[in-house]
């Protein structure tokens, strides 16, 4: 009936133990709810059984769940060592300027969540910026309006 | 020293992400050969060969296999290490996502040679490409019948440093927190579901084709006799030429950053060496000449680490650097253990509070109090790594500390490449205004 | 078994020898050294290491401190703790300072204060002053996260126990961590109560002052308090608590782990039900009724004279109805007061027992270490005798094949059926419980005749013979066995004619059948602590008195003798006081004090012979043929004249609800959540529905006190 657990069931096969599907499943939760709300821990709760609350503390172990509703898109910009010592700073600078927000918030139409985040790993290609999980390399702040104005595009 | 040629053998030719590519290259004529080897022949050659893994802590890979128990009639596993999230580190990523099928290749081997059927991948979440592409050459090399009885899963992570740590690694693929075990016991023992497990970083099992291919006695000659072979150096920050660099380990760090990333640009002056990724004690300019092998950068006082040069020039407020560095091993602390948990927090709380210029001296040494009481103490090391760079930079760099509690201010008024660096965002806030 | 090998290790210059792999923590107990632990309770399962309070100099190991808890003893070891080695004393003296950092100094206003591991360690050597000036970590005041148990963040040390229990003892899966590092906290999902059936034991294991008792909060302080040791009368399994009392009143109930039975846990029902004691409708004079519903207060031997007058008046038709909650000395002294004072043989047990088990006796905690273990009959193992469902996750857990023959399984009241397939040659099944070293078979449900039919199953499976193999039957009251045994010989009978009703306890008063002899009955005297439920049809009330304020035995399912004691006075004279009293009025000599002679915590008593044969029951034919849903009535572990006088508990109650299979919901075109109508007999009740996947098709569950309206085993459901 449910398609849902039924993904999920097949993905924990692959498994010698189905808990091992916990992460992948609640990636596949978000993705149908945008971010991560009770009824989702419900479902994949479900799906696995196991309890919404321990799909919940797995969860929110992990930087890349959203607890919280996000924006339609996602910019996240690297700002440790590596792209701080070439600039980090000025691109997140622009995209504040750009979207009208500040790093941790949403744009007001609900479009974009701006996140200054942790080492993305492409420090030898600073500043790193993800855009939907998508990877732009040396972005500088010049890049940033295009990158706004795609996005929007985009919807 | 020239650059070497082993791990990226032929990507520069190639796309080598093709599984034709790749066998045009004499791909998985290694795994074909060590088909036809006893687990105890293989793991011989892995200890001839003297292959150190490449994740950090230079573990002998050999060593690691010959500890697993294959008698027990108890499934055994190989989990391969891909969550790189170690600031100023990104080779993993190139081996994904140029030479995939090497990779592949070395876990079929490494997997016959424990006698294991089940290889599991654990890439971090925000490699999304890399994945694609990994999980492309598996699907591919798997079609091809190459596997036998072998299963390869690549698993993604979802954005947490913490499970670079081998068994928070373990934890979080068995779909928990991703929080490390206790050690012993160890993962040969008791590892992913409580059974013997190997765990290695990408680059050591993408070297074992290499081995099998050259002969262990060949491949053992390459580099210094007690850390040999090649590794991918990434190197970041103040360089004019930043990016990955596979050369021979013991090649020193003056010809890293200056033959080949092509020094400091802008005229600047190289100011500090990060040899091993943030997690490590930085090095100085009169230190250049050590070459880049585990025993070397360790009696210079630092570690080999990632392989991961992060080279700062004279611009940067080591405060400030120190500052951004303790912050994230404390975003990242996983919250299990005390010390990490709450001595990462004061860590930054001090630090926040002599950069502004608020401190006294009495705080310089609180802080290094509040850094001996983690060091050591935590439950795996991702407490001491959170120590090392600060404590590090304060004895290296004594007087810019001192500046900022005498004066009041950031002696680089303003002008540190690095000022109104920013924390990352808290997890999970980002909403949606109502 | 063989004996452990033993190793030699030093600890602080003192070397002795322990088994190989004993944990370092009680080595070093053992040779009279204490390693200060938070994180460490080895009934959670293995060490973590979180906390780092144990960090001890170890050799051989790495230069640096070592967690004890997470090391076991191998021959040359040598520890040094803080006593002798700077190293571990820094390690400790840095770890307790990072705890504190972040922890409120509100210890006069803390409950845990004079209880508090934490406070001990830090008084003993902790940092005088502290270092920190920043601001500590803030979270929302204490929150309630059920009725039962409020949780304070800011003192919270994050030593993981609760959540442990939580996800590896109890299972239930609903205390957790959320985030990550130093915003790591402990929550239930979406702030929903912690609704499980042994979420009180986190109380008890928080070594702070996070998790407490909302019932205890601001009660009492520890150096007002007494603990009296005693034992849990509200089921069978009979764990050992002690009940903490202040000025006379019971405050609450903590364990007093008894490794056989209970180790260490206890049940919400047993920990927070103690407060029935204080409820509203307790009764503490004698009562007579006058009028329909009024009933007025007799002066005790006013009272005396007028059951003595019913009695007399009875000529020997006199009938006892027993609670199986009676101390087996009360039981005998109404046993004599019946039999000889009265001339009467008639009594109406509250269910059925037998012996035909003690030859296949074994403590609970052989469940925990057996190899496979059946459960059969219709009930919850957990509505029953909750610590066994601890035991059987925990058996779970190391590697025991655990098969459950109930109805998720089976056609309800089917079990019967199950004892003969299993003890048939052919029962793959049967074959495993045979070969096993140690299998053990319980009796969860109704229909068991009192364990005779598990016993035959033991039987036939070779059990007498071996002795790690063995069966419990669950029984339904806490002292069935011992409330029969003090009777003595003879069977129940009833006579034609009640002339008197003598209704002993609660539970008795509040069973149906009881309720429908008393319809018979000239006269009925019930001796109940609560007035309401008999307001309507007893003529005498005499008060009655609780588990916590009684001396006496209790025998538990194991068939082990335990002692109660009196924990607080009761509000009226005890129950043997005055049937002596009763006694003495009509010749017979009855002692009004007991002190039973048991240890503290009662062992085992041994294996009866086994029987050479034992002839097979005779087949019961199904009770409930015809109808086309067979109703499964289950008594609630959240029931019972005591829970239901806890405001505290009514959440753990179950919904007023009917669980359909899915097959059966979908023939009658029902769905999860509505509201349906359960009939039988002409009776009706309305529920609603719930769909249970597990739920075999044919059967309906229900809880007993939702279903009480309804005549008969076989049910219809409409909507
Ligand atoms: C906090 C922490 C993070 C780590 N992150 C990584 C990582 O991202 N990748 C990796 O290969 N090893 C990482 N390690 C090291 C692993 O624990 C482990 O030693 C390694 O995967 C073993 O592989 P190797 O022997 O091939 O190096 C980390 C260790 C710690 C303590
Ligand atoms: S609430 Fe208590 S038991 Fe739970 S983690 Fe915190 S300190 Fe430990
Ligand atoms: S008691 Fe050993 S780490 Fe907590």
């Amino acid at each position: 009936m449910s398609t849902f657990a039924e993904e999920v069931r097949e993905i924990a096969a692959r498994y010698p133990d189905s808990l091992s599907a916990m992460l992948p499943a609640l990636r596949l939760a978000q993705e149908r709810h945008g971010w991560l709300p009770p009824e989702a821990f419900r479902e994949v709760a479900d799906a696995l059984g196991l309890t919404p609350a321990y799909c919940q503390a797995v969860a929110s172990f992990y930087d890349m769940y959203h607890l919280a509703p996000v924006g339609r898109h996602m910019v996240e910009v690297c700002t440790n060592l590596s792209c701080a010592l070439v600039g980090a700073q000025r691109v997140v600078e622009a995209f504040e300027q750009e979207l009208g927000v500040r790093a941790g918030e949403t744009t007001e139409d609900g479009a974009i969540t701006f996140r200054a985040v942790e080492c993305l790993g492409g420090c030898g290609y600073a500043t790193v910026v993800s855009i939907d999980e998508r990877y732009r390399q040396n972005v500088g702040p010049d890049d940033v309006a295009a990158i706004v104005e795609e996005l929007r595009a985009r919807g | 020293m020239p650059a070497a040629d082993i791990l990226l053998k032929g990507a520069d030719e190639r796309d080598l992400t093709k599984l034709v590519e790749y066998r045009a290259i004499g791909g998985y004529s290694s795994w074909e050969k060590a088909r036809g080897m006893t687990p105890e022949q293989l793991i011989e050659d892995f200890m001839t060969s003297n292959l150190r893994g490449r994740g950090g802590a230079g573990f002998p890979m050999g060593r690691k296999a010959s500890l697993i128990d294959r008698a027990s009639g108890r499934p055994t596993y190989l989990v391969v290490n891909a969550d790189e999230s170690e600031p100023g580190a990104f080779k993993d990523r190139e081996v994904m996502a140029r030479v995939p099928h090497r990779l592949i290749e070395g876990c079929l081997i490494s997997a016959h040679a424990i006698e294991s059927r089940h290889v599991f991948i654990y890439i971090r979440g925000e490699y999304l490409a890399e994945f694609e592409i990994l999980a492309g050459a598996v699907e591919e090399a798997r079609a091809a019948g190459l596997f036998g009885e072998i299963d390869i899963v690549v698993h993604r992570g979802a954005g947490a440093y913490i499970c670079g740590e081998e068994t928070a690694l373990l934890d979080s693929l068995e779909g928990r927190r991703g929080q490390p075990r206790p050690r012993p016991p160890f993962p040969p023992v008791q590892g992913l579901y409580g059974m013997p497990t190997q765990i290695n970083n990408v680059s050591t099992i993408a070297s074992v084709p290499s081995i099998i291919e050259l002969g262990a006695a060949e491949w053992a000659k390459i580099g210094p006799e007690k850390s040999p072979g090649t590794a991918i150096f990434s190197i970041s920050g103040n360089v004019e030429r930043p990016g990955n660099y596979e050369l021979v380990l013991g090649t020193t760090m003056r010809e890293l950053i200056y033959d080949f990333a092509g020094g400091v640009p802008n005229g600047r002056q190289l100011k500090a060496i990060i040899p091993g990724g943030s997690s490590v004690p930085a090095l100085t300019p009169d230190q250049l000449d050590v070459p880049l092998d585990y025993d070397s950068v360790q009696a210079a006082g630092s570690f080999f680490g990632s392989a991961s040069l992060i080279v700062v020039d004279d611009r940067c407020c080591m405060v400030q650097l120190a500052l951004r560095a303790a912050k994230f091993y404390m975003h990242e602390s996983c919250g299990k253990c005390t010390p990490c948990r709450e001595g990462t927090r004061w860590q930054v709380q001090l630090l926040e509070k002599i950069e502004a210029g608020d401190a006294e001296l009495r705080d310089l040494e609180l802080l290094g109090s509040v850094g001996s009481g983690i060091l050591g103490k935590s439950l795996c090391a991702l407490g001491d790594f959170a120590v090392y760079p600060v404590q590090s930079y304060m004895q290296k760099w004594p007087d810019e500390f001192r500046a900022h509690v005498e004066r009041r201010a950031c002696p680089f008024g303003g002008n540190s490449s690095i000022e109104g660096i920013l924390a990352p965002s808290d997890q999970h806030t980002a909403t949606v205004p109502a | 078994m063989s004996s452990p090998e033993l190793v030699t290790i030093t600890i602080d210059g003192i070397q002795l020898q322990v088994p190989k792999g004993l944990g370092l923590v009680e080595a070093a107990a053992y040779a009279g050294i204490e390693i200060p632990v938070f994180c460490y309770e080895p009934r959670l399962g293995p060490p973590v290491g979180a906390c780092r309070m144990c960090l001890c100099e170890v050799a051989p190991g790495p230069p640096k401190p070592q967690a004890a808890c997470t090391l076991t003893a191998a021959d040359g070891m040598e520890v040094k703790t803080a006593a002798t080695s700077a190293m571990a004393a820094e390690a400790q003296n840095a770890t307790l300072e990072f705890i504190l950092v972040n922890h409120p100094l509100d210890c006069p206003v803390c409950d845990k204060g004079g209880e508090c591991p934490l406070q001990d360690l830090t008084f003993r050597w902790g940092p005088a002053n502290t270092r920190m000036e920043f601001p500590k970590r803030t979270f929302e005041k204490p929150i309630p996260i059920s009725p039962t148990i409020a949780l304070d963040r800011e003192r919270c040390i994050l030593c993981y126990r609760c959540t442990r229990f939580s996800e590896s003892v109890a299972e239930d899966g609903q205390l957790v961590a959320l985030n990550r590092g130093a915003q790591s906290m402990i929550a239930t999902f979406e702030d929903e109560a912690y609704r499980a059936p042994f979420s009180g034991n986190v109380i008890e294991l928080c070594p702070v002052g996070a998790l407490t008792s909302t019932q205890y909060r601001f009660e009492a302080r520890p150096w007002e308090i007494q603990d009296v040791p005693t034992v849990c009368g509200l089921c069978p399994v009979g764990c050992n608590v002690a009940a903490t009392t202040r000025e006379g009143k019971v405050k609450r109930i903590i364990s007093r782990n008894h490794p056989e039975v209970d180790q260490g846990w206890l049940c919400d029902k047993g920990r927070f039900a103690f407060s029935h004691l204080y409820a509203s409708d307790r009764v503490t004079d004698p009562l007579s009724k006058v009028g329909k519903r009024r009933f007025e207060e007799l002066e005790w031997e006013e009272a005396l004279d007028e059951v003595e007058r019913l009695a007399r008046a009875a000529q020997g038709r006199v009938l006892l109805a027993l609670s199986g909650t009676e101390t087996c000395e009360q039981a005998a002294g109404l046993a004599r007061l019946v039999r000889e004072g009265f001339g009467s043989e008639a009594v109406v047990f509250p269910e059925e027992t037998s012996a035909t088990l003690d030859p296949f006796r074994l403590p609970l905690s052989a469940i925990g270490h057996a190899q496979v273990v059946v459960v059969l009959g219709d009930d919850r193992v957990v509505d029953r005798a909750p610590i066994v469902d601890l035991w059987l996750r925990a058996a779970r857990r190391a590697g025991a094949e655990i098969v459950t023959l109930g109805p998720e399984e089976r056609p309800a009241g089917s079990a019967p059926e199950t004892v003969r397939e299993l003890a048939a040659e052919g029962s793959e099944l049967g074959k495993r419980l045979r070969d096993a070293e140690r299998a053990v078979v319980i009796w969860s449900g109704p229909g068991g005749r009192g364990g005779a039919l598990v016993a035959e199953l033991a039987h036939a499976l070779g059990f007498a013979g071996k002795p790690g193999s063995g069966a419990f039957y669950l029984p339904s009251t806490p002292n069935a066995r011992g409330v029969r045994e003090a009777w003595g010989e003879g069977e129940p009978r009833r006579p034609d004619r009640i002339g008197l009703l003598l209704v002993s306890g609660d539970e008795a008063a509040a069973d149906p059948r009881v309720r429908e002899l008393a319809g018979q009955a000239d006269a009925v005297v019930a001796i109940t602590m609560f007035a309401d439920p008999v307001r309507e049809w007893v003529d005498v009330v005499l008060p009655g008195t609780s588990y916590l304020e009684r001396e006496g035995t209790y025998v538990n399912l194991e068939g082990r003798p335990q002692r109660l004691r009196r924990s607080v006075i009761p509000p009226a004279p005890d129950e043997l006081a005055w049937i002596a009293k009763l006694g003495e009025r009509f010749g017979v000599e009855i002692d009004p004090w007991v002190s039973p002679p048991l240890e503290e915590h009662a062992p085992l008593p041994e294996r009866a012979a086994a029987p050479e044969r034992v002839a097979p029951t005779a087949p019961t034919p199904p009770t409930a043929k015809g109808g086309p849903l067979r109703l499964v009535r289950y008594r609630p572990l959240f029931s019972g004249p005591a829970v239901e006088r806890i405001p505290e508990l009514q959440f753990q109650r179950p919904e007023a609800e009917i669980e359909l299979s899915p097959q059966d919901a979908e023939i009658r075109g029902l769905t999860g959540g509505e509201t349906v109508t359960v009939s039988s007999n002409g009776s009706s009740v309305q529920l609603r529905a719930r769909v249970n996947r597990k739920l075999v098709a044919g059967a309906v569950r229900a809880a007993e006190e939702h279903v009480r309206g309804l005549a008969g085993g076989a049910v219809e459901v409409t909507r």
